[in-house]
């Protein structure tokens, strides 16, 4: 038991470093394609989602998913912003590094904002448009602050 | 947020069709002042300032301005002005003394506003708390410090009178004509300026790397490749409203407070003529934002 336990540590151990290995020596534009491509999803889902709400299309038993969709993309946002990832075809400002509190702050509400949408996203339409409303500015919270086009 | 959408209902009612202009001055002012966006420069929002007490800078390619206090204070303030001041400063960029006001005061853009929306926006600044805090001196370099420069300028770019309506058009159309290029000034941002400050001819609406606070203020003329010609008009609506564009992005810098102080406030009916007004636009091919870098592929590489 012991021994497995030790081994399974090791196991996990080295799991880790590779990952961290691996993680270090992605390349930075990599990393911003990546999260770029990630947040793409993310306006996707809300295009989706608000068309749905709004009555133009007919896919009301898609939006649980749309919603599950959201709140899995926005658990971490910052995890898609990571040291060294702040030089390269990038919109993102110096502040999602230097200001990291603040932009944490403002993932940290569009992760709620998310939560309360898949709640919503079963009920009636005008709760879960309401809370589509209030996940909506929170990702233009964080755009005003910490998104910029490149000059 | 509520707060707003209330204010939009209640504006909806109280501005709905023809009732419009037998509306009470005093809602009417309020209403005006939120959708020309005078708390945005004249309110130091960022630190958290008075209302209309003085506001944060404004960078500008032509120096840094700081919107100054008019809150009703006689001394630090426009306590002692008239309304025939206040008319002078907004429709002809002129202080009670006759000095010129920059055109960083988007008062190219107010002269259009009608003497009925003028007098209701006087009635709803007199309204406001007085403060007792002085202006911040704008920091210019040596070259624009002088005022009376400001006379080559307007003589250049500036004619000053209240929007007339086209009866070519309809009600929908000059309603939105008069939101977009008096009241909610848009092509302060939208429109490029040439080495002089002024709006550069034939490209009206049409996007400009040097926007304020360093921004990129993208072409918002119906041209299909450089503008929003592919935009729906229920999708511009959508936009000036919660701020989501067809792709389900959001509205971010300078924008977003436009959205959130201005056109998110406005009666959806307004919203729409705005819509109607930037799609008649002439289409201009102007591009503002990035190229992306895209590896050349397939027959395009070759020209084909
Ligand atoms: C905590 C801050 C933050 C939040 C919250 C946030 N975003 Fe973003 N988003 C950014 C930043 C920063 C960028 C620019 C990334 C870059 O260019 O590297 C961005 C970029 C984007 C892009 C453009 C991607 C591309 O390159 O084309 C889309 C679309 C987008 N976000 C959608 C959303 C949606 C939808 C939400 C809300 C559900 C959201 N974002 C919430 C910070 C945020
Ligand atoms: C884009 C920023 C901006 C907006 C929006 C704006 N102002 Fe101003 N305003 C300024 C600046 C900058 C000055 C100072 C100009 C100068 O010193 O020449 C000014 C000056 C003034 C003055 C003269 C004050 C004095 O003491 O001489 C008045 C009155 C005024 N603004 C009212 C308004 C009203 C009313 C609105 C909304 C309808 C408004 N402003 C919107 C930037 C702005
Ligand atoms: C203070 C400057 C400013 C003012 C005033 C302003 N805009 Fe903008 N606008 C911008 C900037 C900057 C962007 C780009 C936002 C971003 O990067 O997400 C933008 C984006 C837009 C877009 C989206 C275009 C696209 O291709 O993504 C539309 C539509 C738009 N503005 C319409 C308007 C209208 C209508 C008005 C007047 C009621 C207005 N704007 C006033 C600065 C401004």
């Amino acid at each position: 038991m012991k021994k497995n336990t030790a081994v399974g540590m090791l196991i996990l151990g080295s799991l880790e470093l590779l990952g961290t290995a691996a993680y270090a020596e992605s390349d930075p534009e990599d990393i911003i394609k990546y999260r770029q491509n990630v947040m793409k999803a993310n306006g996707a889902h809300m295009a989706a989602a608000g068309a749905i709400l709004q009555g133009k299309v007919d896919y009301k038993k898609d939006l649980a998913y749309h919603a599950k969709t959201l709140q899995t993309i926005n658990s971490d946002i910052p995890a898609l912003f990571p040291k060294g990832s702040d030089f390269g075809d990038t919109k993102a400002l110096d502040g999602v590094w230097a200001k990291r509190a603040d932009f944490e702050k403002r993932a940290k509400d569009t992760r709620a904002k998310a939560d309360a949408f898949v709640k919503a996203a079963g009920g009636d339409t005008k709760a879960a448009l309401a809370k589509f409303k209030e996940l909506s500015d929170s990702c233009k919270a964080c755009h005003k602050d910490f998104r910029k086009e490149e000059k | 947020m509520n707060a707003s959408r209330l204010l939009a209902f209640v504006g909806a009612t109280l501005f709905a069709g023809s009732v419009f202009a037998a509306e009470p001055a005093m809602d009417r002012g309020e209403y005006l002042f939120r959708a020309a966006g005078c708390g945005g420069c004249h309110t130091d929002e960022k630190n958290k300032g008075p209302a209309l007490a003085g506001g944060a800078a404004i960078k500008t390619p032509r120096g840094t301005f700081y919107a100054p206090n008019i809150t009703p204070d006689p001394t630090y303030g426009v306590g002692r002005w008239s309304e025939a001041d206040f008319f002078r400063a907004t429709r002809e960029g002129l202080n009670p003394d006759g000095a010129h006001y920059y055109p960083s005061f988007p008062y190219a853009s107010y002269t259009r506003l009608t003497d009925d929306d003028l007098r209701a926006l006087w009635n709803y600044l007199r309204r406001q708390a007085p403060v007792t805090q002085a202006s911040r001196p704008h920091e210019l370099p040596w070259y624009v410090r002088s005022r009376s420069l400001l006379s080559t300028w307007k003589a250049l770019y500036f004619t000053p009178g209240a929007w007339q309506p086209r009866p070519d058009k309809d009600e929908t159309w000059n309603r939105g004509a008069y939101l977009a290029e008096a009241v909610g000034h848009c092509g302060e941002c939208h429109t490029p300026r040439d080495s002089l400050g002024g709006p550069r001819r034939g490209l009206h609406f049409a996007g400009t790397r040097e926007g304020p606070d360093d921004s990129v203020v993208p072409n918002i003329t119906p041209d299909k490749k450089t503008g929003i010609g592919r935009w729906r008009k229920s999708e511009i609506i959508e936009y000036l409203d919660s701020g989501m564009t067809p792709e389900g992005d959001f509205a971010g810098d300078v924008m977003a407070e436009v959205i959130d102080r201005s056109t998110s406030r406005l009666t959806p009916p307004d919203r729409e003529a705005i819509a109607v007004y930037l799609l008649s636009l002439p289409p201009v091919e102007h591009a503002v934002r990035k190229e992306k870098k895209k590896p050349a592929k397939g027959k395009d590489a070759f020209g084909f």
